[in-house]
């Protein structure tokens, strides 16, 4: 049985004889299905599923209390990654990248300051009252006063030390600061400071973690061993969090195009790498339509491989056809 | 087309028809493992949807403690690797055949676009694991859809990020990958190149 034609102007680049021969096709999907089920079922048994323990405040605030009270610290001056962000967050202009993030504004808003310390700080003030004094005297003071107790605190916790998870200050004036972040610590290292900022006094759910996974978003994250590997700038999107796995090895045109030093330099690394990675997306996508380059297959020959026996029954048969048909001129 | 009823009928007599699905016969060059780069795409897709049927129906805080969901979580991930693992080689075999000869552009277009909807399909449940890679991949992706003004995707809100894991994007990609099979079937599968040395080129006139 002969195949049919489907256009004249389309035989010139279709092979027209062939026949079409009896197959199972039921037989084929169960067997495939029955492939990849048994493939991934041998995976599982083998390898299991990688998890690796994720970065807890509770776990950062307990193995390194100074560095904890920093990173509180930048949260309430307003000189923290999150607190000078820029939307979807808030008007500080850290991570503005493009201004089409600019024009399209706060969705998601964050007052750091209020959000991560202060409002944890006053529920915790409910359990120990002991707090209430601080939190009053830093409320109330102005805006100059706060930063100089602000300031004066960023210069003492870079000298400060841990001692048996006890944060030494050296001598100063810090106002209530050091109180407040001496309780943040407290707080971070109850367990109940995640919970604090995932509140939401309005639903009973808890959805929305952002708070509590951007409050670690900066160095905690950042210069955490585990995740040095996982870097940008380290082919990092490709890899997985547990070595030996598979990744997102998917994704290794745009995390390639990452590393290209005009894209990892500019000043909207992440946005540019994505709409590069879209543009090779879309040129795959046209592939059909590009001339000269959906011509590429049939001069590469790898066609031969794919269709071999077809190739082998059919040598060289129809060259008039072609001929006859389907020639067109560039 | 002047009667819209009468031109859907015709189309979906086509579309929605056991002869299309269940072919008894194929042509003599779509035989062997090349050929069953797509079905066992597909069929990674299935699994991934079982998989994720049981997921869903125990709830994500399942996944991390229950002994039998995490070997269902490893099925799910393992699922994903392979689905991703038979589209690259589908990807190249049909490449490699231009396989878009024959009109059948469109099939390749939505072929293309399941690829990139299957990223953020396969992104969104990397964000809901709950581990380190989740907690590591919404910090840092969220810069990139922030600065593309996309930012009313909150990767950190595991709420949303459930939902387009669970239903939106694994329905487009249903849906886009429906579309492409449906157009395998009713234009079948490309013939080879015409064995006679190429002509339409240089020896043209
Ligand atoms: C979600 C992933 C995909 C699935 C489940 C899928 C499934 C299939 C199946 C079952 C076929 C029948 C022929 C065969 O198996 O070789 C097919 C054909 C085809 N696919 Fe895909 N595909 C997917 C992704 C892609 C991608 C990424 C591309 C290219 C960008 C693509 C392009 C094509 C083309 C052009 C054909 C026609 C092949 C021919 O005529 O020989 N597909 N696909």
């Amino acid at each position: 049985m002969k195949g049919k034609v489907n256009s004249l102007s389309q035989a010139r680049d279709v092979a027209q004889d062939y026949r079409l021969v009896p197959e199972d096709f039921m037989k084929h999907l169960l067997l495939t299905l029955g492939i990849v089920a048994a493939m991934v079922l041998i995976a599982s048994f083998l390898f299991g599923v990688p998890e690796k323990q994720p970065l807890t405040i509770k776990a950062y605030a307990t193995q390194h209390p100074v560095a904890f009270e920093q990173v509180a610290l930048r949260a309430l001056d307003g000189q923290g990654q999150l607190a000078n962000y820029g939307p979807p967050y808030n008007h500080g202009t850290g991570s503005v990248q493009t201004s089409i993030q600019s024009v399209v504004g706060i969705l998601h808003p964050i007052n750091a300051a209020q959000d991560f310390i202060l409002r944890p700080l006053s529920m915790a003030a409910a359990i120990n009252p002991a707090l209430r004094p601080s939190l009053k005297a830093f409320a109330s003071a102005s805006a100059a006063q706060q930063a100089r107790w602000e300031a004066a605190a960023t210069t003492a916790l870079a000298r400060a030390s841990d001692h048996n998870g006890a944060v030494v200050w050296p001598a100063g004036s810090y106002g209530p600061v050091r109180t407040l972040l001496a309780a943040t610590l407290s707080l971070g290292r109850s367990g109940l400071m995640y919970g604090a900022l995932t509140r939401d006094g309005a639903v009973v759910d808890r959805f929305d973690n952002q708070n509590a996974l951007l409050f670690l978003q900066g160095s905690p994250l950042q210069t955490d061993p585990a995740t040095q590997s996982l870097q940008g700038s380290a082919w990092g999107i490709i890899h997985p969090a547990i070595n030996g796995y598979p990744g997102a090895w998917w994704m290794t045109v745009p995390t390639w195009i990452y590393q290209w030093p005009f894209v990892a330099n500019s000043a909207a690394p992440d946005a540019l790498a994505l709409i590069l990675g879209f543009v090779v997306w879309v040129l795959l996508a046209i592939t059909p339509w590009i001339p000269g380059w959906r011509r590429l297959p049939r001069y590469l020959g790898v066609h031969r491989l794919i269709w071999q026996n077809y190739y082998h029954d059919h040598p060289g048969g129809q060259a008039g056809a072609i001929r006859g048909e389907g020639v067109h001129h560039a | 087309m002047a009667n819209w009823t009468e031109a859907s009928k015709q189309r979906l007599q086509i579309v929605l028809s056991a002869d299309t699905w269940l072919p008894t016969e194929l042509p003599e060059y779509a035989r062997g493992f090349m050929y069953m780069l797509g079905s066992l795409t597909a069929s990674s897709f299935v699994v991934l949807v079982l998989s994720g049927i049981l997921l869903a129906m125990n709830g994500p805080t399942s996944w991390s403690y229950n002994g039998a969901m995490r070997f269902v979580a490893a099925t799910h991930f393992w699922g994903v690797q392979a689905f991703f693992f038979f589209m690259m080689l589908h990807l190249w075999r049909v490449f490699f055949s231009g396989a878009w000869r024959g009109g059948r552009g469109l099939t390749w277009l939505l072929g293309a676009i399941a690829f990139l909807m299957a990223i953020p399909t396969a992104f969104t449940g990397f964000l809901i694991n709950g581990d380190l890679y989740s907690q590591w991949n919404a910090v840092q992706a969220k810069d990139g859809l922030n600065a593309l003004g996309l930012g009313w995707v909150n990767l950190t809100d595991a709420g949303q990020m459930f939902g387009m894991h669970v239903v939106v994007l694994p329905l487009i990609l249903a849906i886009i990958i429906g579309l492409h099979l449906t157009l395998v079937r009713v234009k079948s599968v490309v013939p080879p190149y015409p064995s006679a040395p190429i002509l339409d080129e240089g020896q043209g006139e």
